[in-house]
């Protein structure tokens, strides 16, 4: 899908968390906020999830407004840094969440429920801890039980925030191609949130750098390595 | 041996400390239990019985644990809505509902006793009302339950409260990022975190409902049969020295309380194990 | 799309952690109306009740002998049971969180016993322990020393139904306080009581000013356990509450309620203070509160 935030801006009271932005980002894309924190990249990503409402500016989802739209309506696919995972919960269940919660015409049977689960857990490659509580499982392993919920509602996109952030450097690495993989699988377009620039560049099609509420250049990771827009960018991608 | 007894420590004042408490909780707690059970082993548990199977202890009892269960559903179901209420929304006089919580707990029970009863006779402000309609609240069982419901009250709200203050924010956005409507959310994600805490609130109303003495007898009527409790029955024993009877009585309701105890430590233990917190 | 959107009123946003505002103002109202009939009608009930026939009549209720005889047997028995219930919670909470010893968790479950136990068991406990037909009882009562049905027996089951009040507070408090404090104390050559002067007990005032509150509102209004063991003699062993089950009995319901106003007072100064420890000091209280 592709989406269009055409000059969102956002003030929590007095402070303003995001400037009037603007940007484009193609169907299919796997795109990078980048930017320290306070930047205002999670409060974008929060945007566009639905969690947050901008103080003005639309964002439109393959050109049509979305900027009115609920939560529930906008079926995002949305990783948060601590996961959020259901502790009462088995990681079954977790990725079932969303299906179960579908008004019953719309929701499909317990056996397509089932077999859509177990397709899951071998998409993130943990085909046996369905059975698990989330208090059993690693950081990685809550990772991808996280993606896995997230993918289980058939989501029009993937934002993920800061989705590598409670990993170890090893486990980082693995995740990290793990996320290409699922990405280039699903086709989804994907904005992920992140203040590691390696990361950003390594990772993403697009990069969007910023600082301070604003954006400070958008571009390949390769170009914005040739030709940084500003001596901020210049000092952020050199760190 | 394994571990010691005591380990070694260069803390001062083990003696003088371990002195106070071993004998302070021996002379005023263990003992005074200790001569309530040596009385009921005599008594032995043949005789025990005989006393308590006897149509007016079983129908005190029964009576004492029945609108104790009512009373503390009712604070199950209000003690979790007020919590949240106390947690999650920010209104005028949320501060002064919130000390009122714990007016229950620093009321004396006699006081709650003589108040409740004036409200609630047919000539007060309350049992006018309901005797237009034909409802006779004081001097029936409906009394005895309202005066459960009030020292009852405070447990559930205040064991949840704590634990809807650490739900985080984002497994709520999750659960609604996922479709699921608010009303889901609070059925599937936040009652599920908050059983645990209200179970053990529930139990420990419980409890305290079926022990209560002050705050009921004077709302109760006292009938035999029909609204008498269980404590009130172990006065009167004691009034016509039949300690016998009274401690057999006593002991019945010691082994309920161990039991609620013991249940209310269960709980625990089960929601550590299988979600990892309390 | 025209630009005509980007005008228009935007629909109320509703966080994702929010119920509509209906439903808030619906649970709003249930809690106030709730609390109102529940705690707050039976508050100022007592008040009415108590100046039924003016404020004169009812502080005449309260001069009264039986009255004054009440609220001095009330104010001696808090003076008594209130400091040795905090000895015993400031000895127990050091000797559970300064010591490790087997059975730890065992003993902590026989401090918090009587919570769980109905106080007039309570004091059945100790009218069969000390009682004058009882082993230990008989004798003290042939050496003129009696429990039962005198002072002894009424500080004893008031200290019983209020004894984990302090321990459970101080419990919590000093576990997380650690002992790293006491133990630089003794490096630098403090001993054990100047330790427990200067280092702990400014640590733990709060949390103690905050139990022995607690403690001293439920001894002051203790009913179930002294209703057994006091035997209610008038003006011998008659506290302020079982003296206001007497003059109920007796239909004399402003003398009543005027003493239970008293009580009222006393507890509304309590939740007052425990509030105000509460805002001001809460890093220094037990994290949660069970009773």
């Amino acid at each position: 899908m592709h989406i269009e935030i055409d000059e969102i801006s956002k003030a929590f009271g007095s402070t303003a968390a995001l400037q009037p932005v603007s940007l484009a980002i193609p169907s299919g894309a796997l795109v990078a906020l980048l930017g320290p924190s306070g930047s205002g990249k999670t409060t974008l990503l929060r945007i566009l999830g639905g969690l947050e409402f901008p103080t003005s500016g639309r964002v439109l989802f393959d050109g049509q407004d979305a900027t009115g739209l609920t939560v529930q309506e906008r079926r995002a696919g949305f990783v948060f840094q601590s996961y959020a995972l259901f502790r009462h919960m088995t990681v079954f269940d977790n990725i079932a969440y969303g299906l179960n919660a579908r008004p019953r015409a719309s929701r499909p049977t317990r056996a397509e429920i089932a077999r859509r689960v177990t397709k899951l857990l071998e998409l993130i490659q943990l085909p046996d801890i369905g059975a698990r509580y989330p208090s059993q499982l690693s950081g990685g392993q809550r990772q991808r039980v996280a993606l896995a919920r997230a993918l289980a509602i058939e989501p029009r996109m993937l934002l993920l925030d800061e989705p590598f952030g409670a990993l170890d450097a090893k486990v980082r690495k693995e995740l990290r191609q793990g996320l290409r993989d699922i990405h280039d699988t699903t086709g989804l377009t994907t904005v992920f949130v992140t203040h590691d620039q390696e990361e950003a560049m390594e990772l993403a099609d697009l990069v969007v750098v910023m600082s301070m509420g604003k954006i400070e250049q958008i571009g390949k990771p390769q170009d914005i390595r040739a030709r940084p827009a500003s001596p901020f960018v210049r000092e952020f991608i050199s760190a | 041996m394994g571990r010691p007894l005591i380990h070694r420590s260069p803390m001062p004042g083990l003696g003088l400390s371990m002195g106070i408490t071993l004998t302070m909780l021996s002379l005023v707690v263990l003992l005074p239990i200790g001569a309530l059970l040596l009385k009921g082993a005599n008594y032995g548990l043949a005789g025990i019985w005989d006393t308590v199977n006897r149509e007016r202890v079983w129908a005190a009892l029964e009576l004492s644990f029945r609108l104790s269960l009512f009373a503390a559903l009712f604070n199950l179901v209000f003690g979790v809505l007020l919590a949240w209420v106390l947690v999650r929304y920010r209104f005028p006089g949320r501060r002064l509902l919130d000390a009122a919580v714990d007016l229950p707990f620093a009321l004396p029970t006699a006081v709650a006793g003589i108040s409740l009863t004036a409200l609630y006779a047919p000539n007060g402000a309350f049992g006018a009302l309901a005797a237009e309609i034909g409802w006779k609240i004081a001097y029936t069982q409906w009394g005895i339950f309202i005066a459960l419901v009030f020292v009852g009250l405070p447990f559930v709200t205040r064991t949840v409260q704590p634990v809807i203050e650490e739900i985080e924010r984002e497994v709520e956005e999750a659960s609604a990022t996922l479709g699921a409507s608010r009303l889901y959310t609070l059925r599937h994600v936040i009652l599920p975190m908050l059983t645990p805490a209200a179970l053990t609130g529930f139990a420990l109303a419980l409890a305290r409902a079926v022990g209560e003495y002050g705050s009921v007898i004077f709302i109760a009527g006292n009938i035999p049969l029909v609204t008498e409790i269980a404590p009130l029955l172990i006065i009167i024993q004691l009034e016509e020295f039949d300690y016998d009877a009274a401690a057999a009585i006593g002991i019945a309701m010691l082994l309920i309380s161990f039991a609620m105890l013991l249940v209310i430590n269960l709980i625990q233990v089960w929601s550590r194990r299988r979600i990892g917190y309390v | 799309m025209s630009d005509a959107t980007r005008t228009e009123a935007r629909p109320r946003f509703r966080p994702a952690t929010q119920e509509s505002p209906a439903a808030r103002l619906t649970l709003i109202a249930v809690a106030c109306v709730g609390l109102t009939i529940l705690v707050f009608a039976p508050l100022v009930a007592v008040f009415i009740e108590a100046l039924a026939d003016g404020v004169g009549a009812s502080l005449q209720s309260l001069a009264s002998p039986d009255a004054r005889d009440a609220i001095r047997l009330t104010l001696t028995i808090a003076a008594i049971s209130v400091p040795l219930n905090a000895i015993f919670g400031v000895a127990a909470a050091w000797f559970i969180t300064k010591f490790d010893f087997r059975g730890k968790a065992f003993l902590i479950t026989l401090i918090d016993l009587p919570f769980s136990v109905s106080p007039v068991v309570a004091g059945l406990c100790i009218v069969l322990m000390f009682g004058t037909n009882s082993l230990i009882g008989g004798w003290l009562v042939a050496n003129g020393f009696p429990v039962v049905f005198a002072l002894p027996g009424i500080i004893l089951a008031t200290m019983f139904v209020t004894f984990p009040f302090v321990a459970r507070e101080l419990i919590p408090v000093m576990i997380e306080q650690g002992r790293a404090e006491e133990e630089v104390a003794l490096t630098l050559g403090a001993s054990g009581w100047r330790v427990f002067w200067t280092v702990t007990l400014p640590n733990i005032r709060w949390a103690l000013l905050y139990g022995v509150l607690l403690c001293n509102a439920r001894a002051m209004g203790e009913f179930g356990a002294v209703a057994v063991v006091s035997g209610k003699i008038r003006g011998e062993t008659a506290t302020i509450p079982t003296t206001i089950e007497m003059l109920y009995q007796e239909y004399l319901a402003v003398a009543a309620f005027s003493l239970a106003a008293v009580l009222t007072l006393l507890a509304l100064v309590t939740l007052l203070l425990k509030t105000l420890l509460e805002l001001r000091h809460a890093d220094q209280l037990a994290a949660t509160h069970r009773h």
